[in-house]
């Protein structure tokens, strides 16, 4: 039945990649329109160099990815309910988002993370004017990671922006898996005691299909957090490599990108359902 | 159809309580029911028997309406319940609440066995506890599962071993008090020994319900149909008293050579 959407001929695919490009650009060319007028005189050292702590940045850091990623999964899991199960197949809004989705979901989180270095790399010349504004002598990595995010709210939205094109798709691709691996007995069961759509869902669909939306969730957030790990080191080796050293921030990411990655398998493998004869 | 005298437990009832005329079911192009009519009789067993992709899984899909969730299916026809046309009738979740439904394979919903057995009774707005103990032990106690499980509603019904499971759903479809019973090839994943012990069960609810009874086993329906019919290929072969389709003359050959096992 899905063979119509996962499988468009090669003009249609040829029409759907073109789409995908012209939504990339369109998110990103207002980004680099932005990031272009942004002098580094613009940028309000001030409020970046009273960083005090190392260590609580980097939780703020964290606490900002972990919030942007849960909200991201969170749309992604909303869109991902809302075609998978109120939307036909053949509804043509549903075909393109999933045709748009498969493409996004199979673009290498590797080029997002090269992509936010080319776009982010040339203005983190923010860095190093700090690094000579707060000369106390310990500008750790930490610190200046902190600059990377918190030097200008537009370098942040447009982090904010990346990964939840990143995010997103990944979350819709996983979730609408998720919810088909739920076996059609089980809701014809709960359908044939009369239940209704929503009861089936909460109390039947979602209990069983949630440990694999929230290992899609974590395999996402895993590709985010890998991505982040590359864009901080490439910015501290570019940078600061008399440092010597990999920060906080780069070791929390990578081994948060390692941790998830885990997770998604072990519950992907503890959970999957076991395949039911169709009748 | 053509023979409307009826034999067996339920002697002269003869109201019909479903009316299938002209039944039709595409799946996108594929036909899967090619003009069908039949009616099932109140009170009475009615087996139907016929290879593997005959249609009989269809029929029961659309009596209950669940057919609905799969996608490009048509149906023409019609299939009236006392005398209502289902596709008629708004309250769709009450329609299903009269049809009880256990599938080939039980399908353990992720819940307790006391809460599989309470979900259609809750569903249906039933909130108190006494009553919904009550209704447990009942259905529990029909489908014969009572005993062996009395001691711990409270672990998931997907624990239990597969025979269990499949009183299990038979329990659960029995929870909502439903006037007809549909059973798709039940005995699938069940021993011999628990087939026994459901068919009993069957007999004993045949005088407060409807039965219909798709099996593939057809000494089931020989055992335990007042009726039994045969289909085919979507179409409905035979459908006569099961001492007629179990004779050594029904009205069609194909029909004696299933029964009696040289068919194909
Ligand atoms: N979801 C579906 N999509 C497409 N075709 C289907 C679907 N379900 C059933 N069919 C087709 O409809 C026809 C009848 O199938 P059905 O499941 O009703 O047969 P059955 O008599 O129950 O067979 P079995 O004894 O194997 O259970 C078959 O040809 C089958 O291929
Ligand atoms: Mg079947």
């Amino acid at each position: 039945m899905n063979s119509l959407m996962t499988h468009p001929n090669p003009r249609q695919k040829f029409v759907l990649q073109g789409i995908a490009l012209v939504i990339l650009g369109a998110v990103f060319f207002p980004v680099w329109n932005v990031l272009k007028k942004t002098h580094v005189s613009d940028v309000p050292i001030s409020s970046v160099a009273r960083v005090p702590d190392p260590l609580s940045n980097l939780f703020n850091d964290l606490y900002f990815f972990l919030s942007i990623s849960f909200l991201a999964i969170l749309l992604g899991v909303t869109c991902a309910f809302y075609l998978q199960e109120w939307l036909p197949e053949t509804n043509w809004v549903r075909r393109l988002v999933e045709n748009q989705v498969s493409i996004l979901s199979g673009i290498p989180s590797l080029l997002y993370g090269l992509l936010a270095v080319l776009i982010f790399l040339p203005y983190s010349g923010v860095i190093q004017k700090i690094e000579t504004v707060s000369s106390d002598g310990n500008v750790g990595a930490a610190s200046l990671k902190a600059t990377v995010f918190q030097g200008d709210t537009t370098l942040f939205y447009a982090m904010l922006l990346t990964f939840v094109i990143l995010v997103m798709p990944r979350v819709i691709k996983t979730t609408q898996a998720a919810l088909r691996s739920v076996p059609m007995p089980i809701r014809e069961s709960a359908y044939a005691l009369g239940a209704s759509r929503s009861q089936v869902l909460m109390k039947h669909v979602v209990p069983i299909a949630f440990p694999l939306i929230l290992a899609g969730g974590c395999r996402a957030m895993s590709c985010a957090f890998a991505t982040a790990a590359l864009f901080i080191g490439v910015c501290i080796w570019s940078h600061a490599p008399q440092s010597g050293q990999m920060t906080g921030g780069f070791v929390l990411f990578l081994g948060g990108s390692l941790i998830l990655s885990i997770l998604s398998s072990f519950l992907i493998e503890r959970y999957s359902p076991v395949p039911t004869r169709n009748t | 159809m053509k023979n409307m005298h009826t034999n067996g437990n339920n002697g002269s009832q003869t109201t019909p309580i479903i009316e299938i005329s002209d039944l039709k079911v595409h799946y996108g192009d594929k036909s899967a029911l090619n003009g069908i009519s039949f009616d099932v009789y109140k009170n009475e067993i009615l087996g139907i028997i016929g290879p593997a992709q005959s249609g009989k899984t269809t029929l029961l899909k659309v009596i209950n309406r669940t057919l609905e969730f799969t996608s490009q299916t048509s149906i023409e026809g019609s299939v009236k319940l006392d005398g209502v046309d289902i596709s008629t009738i708004g309250d769709v979740y009450g329609l299903r609440r009269r049809i009880g439904m256990v599938l080939p394979l039980p399908v353990g919903l992720p819940l307790s066995i006391y809460d599989n057995v309470a979900f259609a009774p809750r569903t249906a707005g039933v909130r108190a506890k006494s009553e919904l103990n009550e209704i447990v032990e009942r259905c529990l106690q029909q489908a014969a599962l009572w005993d062996e499980v009395k001691d711990r509603l409270d672990t998931l019904g997907t624990k239990l071993s597969g025979g269990q499971q499949q009183r299990l759903t038979i329990a659960r479809a029995l929870s909502h008090q439903p006037e007809i019973l549909c059973l798709d090839e039940f005995s699938i994943a069940v021993d011999p020994v628990t087939t026994m012990r459901i068919e009993d069960v069957l007999d004993t609810l045949r005088t407060e319900m409807t039965i219909l009874l798709v099996t593939n086993l057809v000494q089931q329906a020989k055992r335990l149909a007042d009726r039994t019919a045969f289909m085919l290929n979507g179409d409905l072969v035979e459908i006569d008293t099961t001492d007629v389709i179990f004779s050594d003359n029904p009205a069609n050959q194909a029909t004696y050579d299933y029964v009696n096992g040289n068919f194909g």
